[in-house]
């Protein structure tokens, strides 16, 4: 549904995107992932036919964004970081202006709808400006939607929520993506996990990274920093000897609740781990990674992504 | 033309939700209100009555509050984004610029059509010459078009109203004063030049008399159309950006 090949986006003498080239398939819900400034937004735009690209190209159910901007319109649901919405309309109101605009067919019926697909139907006589944010988001999803698009771009949709508003948001986007494409960016990367098909992560207008959460997240942190939980009897010092002298373990922490231990480079101790430790005689009641956060991954990525520029 | 409509229809309605409006409306017809009944007394009954006095009064007062109704029309869409809904709607930018512009525009006729209460008075106490208040209204109705499409270009060129009224109300004094800039100059042609840009000299020496000409018609109407289209190139700009 959406082919990407090559784009490039230059905002003056800034280049936001250098090259990026992705596929999204029918029914697939992709995240997009990446810190502040790292070409979301700038993509989405595009792929929504708010601007052209420098070069590349962008095509939307087969349609170029640029020569055939009007068919993406239609073919796009698009709900942009900042809400766009009117604070002097009903909510109603503001849903009835978009179908109308976008042509809607039996608009009033269709408005009703999408106001049940969101919970806003109760509030529907609501003026924007007196409800909470997270009824804000979900009248702007429901904009999006009035014209039933094949292909739904989300921008950050749940920045700014709280947790429970966060949690209702994503169950909609999970919801929507069974029968559309949807693109999603956050910077939060459990989102991404529990809401995703497939991930890219974007840096600096490029793609570091493309693949299911869960793979990515086993490519990323193999090794890394694992916590240890082991029973039987032992004192801190030996359990200290035996797992320091683990071929590739840089440091251990022990801690009442457990056991952290931190690996040398990005190799897999796992198995040594486990094994040094039945060897001892104890048991391995838990082994598992410590959670890396976005920050990490990034950390990682790009440091790896920064070495050979650095040599030229 | 369907989404034209639309977007008319939402500016207008946009107006009355506003307190601005009213607000506008308010002092609009109270000053109209104080020079109508000034320019009785000064007439006394002794003189023939003017309908164009209140319509000469208003067209000053216009350079005024017309960038108070037009601030919003571009500005407040940069501001909330909404602007991004819009441009990614399949909605041509010259309809967004143009159902703007009508909508401002007919907000200003519906004032126009309030102040008809003092050439109805003037009907019932003095019958004025009602060929010059027809040419009065029809002059003044397009001198407000002219002045909406400067502010509503000075709309789009900011995200903040303040900055957007102040800039559309500094250059619709200029193009109102522009036969006074002509007085300052010696190069005759270049004068002549310049005063022709004057709104002033365009409807008070022209409609306000009673006179339409094609020459001054054109005018507004030119100026209407080229601010139009400046101001749909400035909103295309945006995409380029």
């Amino acid at each position: 549904m959406i082919e990407v090949d090559n784009l490039h986006k230059r905002y003056g003498p800034f280049s936001a995107l250098k090259g990026i080239s992705f596929r999204a398939e029918k029914g697939e819900i992709l995240g997009f992932l990446g810190p502040n400034g790292a070409g979301k937004t700038t993509t989405m735009r595009i792929l929504s036919g708010y601007m052209p690209p420098t070069s590349g190209s962008a095509k939307v159910a087969g349609f170029d964004v640029f020569e055939e901007s009007f068919e993406v319109r239609q073919q796009v649901g698009y709900l942009p970081e900042t809400v766009p919405l009117y604070p002097d309309m009903t909510v109603k109101g503001y849903i009835r202006y978009i179908a109308d605009l976008r042509g809607v067919a039996q608009a009033g019926s269709r408005v009703d709808e999408v106001l049940h697909l969101v919970g806003m139907y109760e509030r529907r006589e609501s003026l924007i400006r007196s409800i909470s944010k997270g009824m804000r988001q979900r009248t702007g999803i429901a904009g999006a939607l009035v014209h039933d698009p094949p292909v739904l771009i989300l921008d950050e949709p749940t920045i700014g929520l709280d947790p429970r508003q966060t949690l209702e948001v994503r169950e909609m986007v999970r919801t929507l993506g069974k029968e559309r494409t949807v693109m999603f960016s956050t910077h939060i990367l459990s989102e991404a996990e529990q809401v995703c098909d497939r991930v890219i992560i974007i840096d600096r207008g490029q793609i570091v990274a493309e693949g299911a959460p869960q793979a990515l997240r086993d490519q990323l942190q193999k090794g890394g920093r694992l916590f240890v939980r082991i029973g039987g009897s032992f004192t801190p010092e030996t359990v200290r000897k035996t797992l320091s002298g683990v071929g590739g373990v840089s440091s251990v922490t022990i801690q009442p609740e457990g056991i952290t231990v931190e690996a040398r480079g990005s190799q897999d101790i796992r198995a040594r781990l486990s094994a040094a430790v039945v060897g001892a005689g104890w048991e391995l009641l838990e082994l598992r990674p410590l959670a890396m956060s976005l920050e990490d991954i990034f950390m990682e990525i790009t440091a790896q992504q920064e070495k050979p520029e650095r040599k030229n | 033309m369907r989404s034209i409509w639309i977007i008319f229809k939402r500016e207008l309605a946009a107006y009355f939700t506003s307190p601005i409006a009213y607000f506008v409306a308010f002092a609009v017809l109270l000053l109209c209100g104080i020079v109508f009944s000034n320019d009785l007394a000064a007439r006394n009954g002794s003189q023939a009555t003017d309908g164009a006095v209140v319509l000469v009064y208003l067209s000053q007062m216009s350079i005024f509050f017309i960038p108070l109704i037009t601030m919003r029309l571009f500005a407040e869409e940069n501001r909330e984004g909404t602007m991004e809904l819009l441009m990614t709607l399949p909605v041509k930018d010259n309809a967004i610029v143009f159902g703007k512009f009508l909508g401002a525009w007919a907000y200003y006729t519906v004032l126009l059509l309030l102040t008809l209460v003092f050439q109805a008075l003037l009907i019932w106490l003095s019958p004025p010459d009602l060929g010059t208040v027809i040419a009065s209204y029809l002059g003044l109705w397009l001198f407000g078009g002219a002045a909406i499409a400067v502010g509503m270009l000075f709309s789009a060129l900011n995200e903040n109203q303040i900055v957007a009224a102040f800039l559309g109300l500094a250059a619709l004094l200029l193009l109102w004063q522009a036969d006074v800039v002509g007085t300052v100059l010696s190069n005759r042609g270049l004068a002549e030049f310049i005063r022709g840009f004057s709104f002033q000299s365009n409807y008070i020496y022209s409609f306000a008399l009673g006179l339409v000409r094609l020459d001054h018609v054109v005018f507004f109407v030119g100026v209407i159309a080229s601010m139009n289209f400046i101001t749909v190139q400035i909103v295309e700009s945006r995409r380029w950006r």
